[in-house]
Order: structure tokens, then sequence, then C-alpha cells
């Protein structure tokens, strides 16, 4: 995904942002894929190409064999049945003048199902589903608390029982107790529905707790991809190393000298050449990598690298 | 015994709203030594930012109001201080760095003019030797190549580097205390583990203490001596870091540790969690806080009385509520 950034007085192409690059990955039924990274690592934009929100500049959204990569807006319709996105700031994606009603049974009126009686059904059973009263259906979103509005969300987002789900950031607004609340919900209504879920978060104790497999992003890429236990065990790239290194533990007895990394992020405006972690840490080794085909590799079964020779050794 | 650097005794703050006077903070009480990192950690509206804008005397205007309670710095009573000596203590003796440094700085002003602006106020040095000093604290808090960063707008700086800025700004007049409210909820990990660790080695160098204000159980296991924890407006345990993560005694405490997610757990499980939510201000129990909430069989003498704080040895405390206090 490349966004144009323009400037200049005839608003010309000066440069690409390459937000997301060349990123592959495949989602089985049931499974939870989780994407970690920093911000402006792309996993958002991620999220939203996936679902269709974004339109990719290059390459392939396959779903279920089909293409939907050049879909127009009526066959997406009937794609957005099966796949959904639940956001970060349940304040701000449920429409603050409509009643939990009329938000739980839009999808409904958009696809055309039921009568208006089986809609509100309907939208009772879901309520039901992520643990709040039927009443809460005359009520406004700003009647309800944040972990209760993120429920909300995760209704709608059933509403027209999907096989995906695209969570990003789910629980970033939330406090702790009210998170494993959420969590716990989401991972009851996996096993009910054999849903299968793009899980996006910034924290990677949340992802691994959620996922069969994780995939870390460092500016735009993919740099290693492998099964949440085999992630933690045995990380292979220097990033993934750096940023489960820099995760708090709740653990007083187990504190330790980190490694910090330094500086920040880099931009996805005009992105370093070769391994942009590597360069990043200005590796004596990141010369190597310029020109190489970084494309992931199995380094284990299950277990893809970016192959840079920086940052795996 | 010495004279600890902070005292806060029994303090309690409302808020006069349209439904009445509610209470956000409800009698806390903590003691804290120079030289030592006392983290505050809760949810949100369990009262700890408010605790902490008190001590400093910001409290929101005109509802703010403290209704009891000292806060004594090295004796003096900050609470009852008139405000021109109050200016002179924020921002000398006691500083604070806020969750956003986006909205703590000055959008129009150059970050080297907002450093100068507090050395000015509090000492007496000319202009010039305020810029030296202003750069030497920019180096001091690792931002690289002071002399240019120096006339950048807060929007050119990355957010690590912001809050960098808002720190050296902090520490410009070497105060005794730094109330730090959620320093690192706005930054990536990566960045936070920078920033906490910039926090620990300045406090090492100058030998202040620190409050530390989180939501965040790791952070708080990670740099603190003490934690105290707050919930709905009170403390209900605290102590010395190492002794309240290995033995927590109140339930709420035990809760919040069991419900995050953990790196070495199997990943797909489903996490302990503590039903319902937090009260709001208007239907506080005057009892144990906690009890709807708690996992422990309660008798209704438990909601009605305040619990009593019990001392567990070795400065653990913890308010010892009815359903548990018998193992204590």
């Amino acid at each position: 995904m490349h966004y144009p950034v323009r400037g200049g007085v005839f608003r010309r192409t000066r440069q690409v942002c390459k937000a997301v690059d060349g990123v592959s990955f495949a989602l089985e039924e049931g499974e939870t894929l989780g994407l970690v990274g920093e911000s402006g690592c792309g996993k958002s934009t991620v999220a939203k190409s996936v679902v269709r929100l974004l339109k990719p500049t290059a390459g392939n959204i396959v779903f279920e064999g089909q293409d939907i990569t050049k879909s127009g807006a009526g066959d997406l319709r009937r794609f957005r049945r099966e796949m959904q996105m639940v956001f970060q700031d349940p304040a701000e994606s449920l429409n603050p003048r409509h009643t939990i009603g009329q938000i739980l049974e839009e999808p409904f009126v958009i696809q055309k199902l039921g009568t208006t009686a089986e809609r509100g059904e309907w939208s009772a059973d879901l309520l039901r589903r992520v643990g709040l009263p039927e009443d809460a259906r005359n009520r406004y979103p700003f009647e309800f608390s944040g972990g209760q509005r993120q429920r909300i969300g995760i209704a709608r987002a059933l509403a027209l029982k999907p096989r995906l789900i695209v969570c990003d950031e789910p629980v970033s607004a939330l406090d702790v107790s009210v998170q494993a609340q959420v969590l716990n919900l989401l991972l009851e209504l996996q096993q009910d529905f054999k849903l299968a879920y793009l899980f996006i978060a910034h924290d990677l104790s949340v992802v691994q707790h959620m996922s069969d497999r994780v995939a870390v992003m460092y500016l735009g890429k993919i740099v290693e991809l492998a099964p949440a236990v085999e992630l933690y065990r045995n990380p292979r790239h220097a990033y993934t190393k750096a940023l489960l290194d820099a995760i708090p533990e709740a653990d007083p007895s187990r504190r330790r000298e980190r490694r910090l990394l330094k500086g920040d992020v880099p931009s996805p405006i005009n992105p370093p050449e070769g391994c942009a972690f590597g360069h990043r840490m200005s590796h004596p080794r990141w010369q190597e990598s310029v020109g190489m085909d970084l494309r992931l590799r199995e380094l284990a079964p299950g277990h893809w690298v970016q192959p840079c020779p920086c940052c795996v050794g | 015994m010495t004279e600890p650097l902070l005292e806060v005794r029994d303090l309690r703050v409302g808020f006069q709203t349209e439904e009445g006077l509610l209470t956000a903070v409800d009698d806390v009480a903590f003691t804290l030594e120079s030289g030592k990192m006392m983290g505050l950690v809760g949810e949100s509206g369990c009262g700890k930012s408010v605790t902490a804008r008190t001590l400093m005397r910001l409290l929101e205007q005109p509802s703010g109001r403290v209704l009891k309670g000292e806060v004594l710095l090295e004796g003096r009573d900050v609470l009852t201080l008139p405000l021109e000596a109050m200016r002179r203590i924020r921002g000398k003796e006691i500083a604070m760095i806020f969750q956003e440094p986006m909205t703590a700085l000055n959008p129009v002003h150059r970050v080297g003019r907002q450093i100068v602006e507090n050395i000015l106020l509090h000492q007496e040095i000319g202009a010039n030797a305020a810029l030296k000093r202003a750069v030497e604290l920019m180096e001091w808090v690792g931002i690289p190549a002071p002399d240019e960063r120096i006339n950048d707008y807060p929007h050119q700086l990355s957010g690590g580097m912001r809050q960098r800025v808002m720190i050296a700004m902090a520490l410009s007049c070497n105060p005794k205390i730094l109330i730090a409210d959620e320093p690192t909820t706005a930054l990536d990990v990566t960045v936070q583990a920078q920033i906490l660790d910039l926090i620990k080695r300045l406090q090492k160098d100058t030998g202040m203490a620190v409050i530390l204000i989180t939501h965040d159980l790791g952070v708080v296991a990670e740099t603190c001596d003490d934690v105290a924890v707050m919930y709905a407006g009170r403390i209900v345990e605290r102590g010395p870091v190492e002794t309240v993560f290995r033995s927590p005694q109140h339930p709420y405490t035990k809760g919040l540790m069991g419900c995050l997610p953990r790196l070495d757990h199997p990943p797909k499980t489903m996490l302990p969690i503590i039903p319902g939510m937090v009260p709001g201000l208007r239907d506080l129990p005057d009892g144990c806080r906690f009890a709807a909430r708690c996992p422990n069989p309660h008798g209704d003498e438990v909601l009605t009385e305040r619990q009593p704080w019990k001392d567990c040895g070795g400065g653990h405390g913890v308010e010892a509520c009815a359903c548990f206090a018998k193992t204590l």
C-alpha cells in the first residue's frame, strides 16, 4: 500500500510513502494471526486493506478463493457479510446519535435481511451474547463505559455471522481488568463461531496471548512470522528480540538490564534500502542487505524470517 | 526518625458537580523518602491523577476541593501555603511531567524558550546563562544535537523526544520530587523503555524522589521501589514492590495481577478476570469498595463500614476487609 506525498505548486507527487510494502500472509478458518509492531509500522493499513476499506497499490487479497482486490462496491457488500472489523476506539466507531438497537440493526438494514421484528430479536440476541442486558437497545453509546462500548462494537461485528473479524487494537483503550474480560469474550466467540481473527495490537503480550501465529512488522514489512510460542521462545530477528526485551514484566524478581534500542521508528517516506532495522541500528553488515532478496524464508517449520545478514545471526 | 521528604495524611478531595459533591480521593495517606521511586497504580478513575494534581495544587477549578488532610513537604503543609509561596515550590521543588507531551508543551514556542522560561522564573541567572543551561539539560536527557534542537518547535520532534524535553524542563531547577503522570502511556514500548531508563538514571544522578503514576503493573515492577495500589479513590494496598508483587494481600491487587496476559503463558487460554466494573463516584459504598467485584463472600457490615488499615510488617500494609483479614 503506497501513498503519494504531494507537494509544490502543482501538487505533483514528490515522494512515495510506502506504508505497507510487500506483505504476504495467509489465514485459515478459526485461526488467529497476530500482527504486532510500533506505531507507523503499517499494521492498521494492512487491516484496512484486508477488509478493502483501502485499495492496495499492488498485490492481491484472496478471500475463500476469490480475488477481491479489484471488486466494486456491489461485490464488496456481499463480502462484507463474511468479514467485519472491530476498531480501537469504541467511542468513535459508534454513532453517538443512534441507539444501540439502531447500531446493531444497521448491518441487517444494509444487507436487507429480516423484518423489523426479526431485526429487533437478533439485536437482543447479540447483546446477550456479548454479556450486555437486552434493555441496552434503547440507550445511547455515551451511557456505556469503554468496555461495554467495545462489547457493542464486537456485537455489531458479529451481526452478519462473519467468518473473519479484523480486530484493530481492540483493547488498547481499555483498563487492564476490562481488557481481560474483552479478550476472554473474543476467545469464547472464536470457539463458538469458528471465527478467524486478524488481531492487531502494539502490545506483544496481548498479541501473544490471543494468537496461533504472530507476524512482527517493522516499517511496512513483516520481518518475522512464527507460531506464537515459538516466536516468544526462539525469536530470530533482531527487531523481534528488541521488542520482546522492551516489554516491562510484572515481576520485580525478574528485573534485568535491558538492551535499549536507540532512536525512533523511522518515517516510511523514503525508507532506507535493504533492511530498515539494520539501518536504524547502524549495523556493520547492513550494507550487505542492500539489493538482497529480503522475502521471508522458512528457517524452521512454520517459522519465517526476513533473511538479512545484519539482523538474523 | 528523620522527617520524610513528603508526607500525605488523610487526604480527601472532591468535586462540586450538579449532582452534588463527589469524592474522588478518600483518605489517602503515604510517605515518600528522598531518592525513592513510588508507583501509584490503578485503573482510570481511581483517583491517582487527582492525588498527583492535589500535591501540585493544580486541582481543576472552581469545582475541585480539598476536603481534608495535609500534604507535608519537609514539614510544611503545601495545601495551606499562600499562592505566591506555592508558585515558588511548583516547578522548583516539585515538578511534574504529563502523559501527552504534545498538549503539555506550547506549540507556538520553540522548545528552548520553554525550558529557559522555567529557569528564569526560579533562578537568578541571565538569559544567556539560562540558554546555555537549557542546552546542557537537553544533552543530559539524551537529545542529540541539542544546540540545533533547541530552536525546534514541539511538532518537529517525535513523541519520545518531546517527552525528553518535558523531562529537561521539569528537572531544570533540580526539584526534590518529580511527579510523572503516565509519562510513557502514549509512547511505543521501545521508546517507553528508553524514557523509563532515563528517569531512573536521572533519579540516581540527582537523588530526587519520583512518584510514577501508571496503570501498567509491568512498568511499576521494573522501575519502582514502592507501590501503592488505588481503587475507587482509596489506597487498598501499599508496600515495597518486591513484597507486594510476591505476596499481594488485597483481592483487588491479586485480581489485577492475575488478569494480565503474560508472554510465558500458553496462548489462547482464558484469563482470570475481575467481574463487573469500577463503581461510579456517585454510588460508592461506605465500606469496602471492592466488595461487589470481590471473589470472597461478604457480610453486610463490610459494605457499610470502612475496613481498617492493617500493617503486615516491612512497610507493607493493606485495607484489611473482613472477607480476607483472617488470613493475614
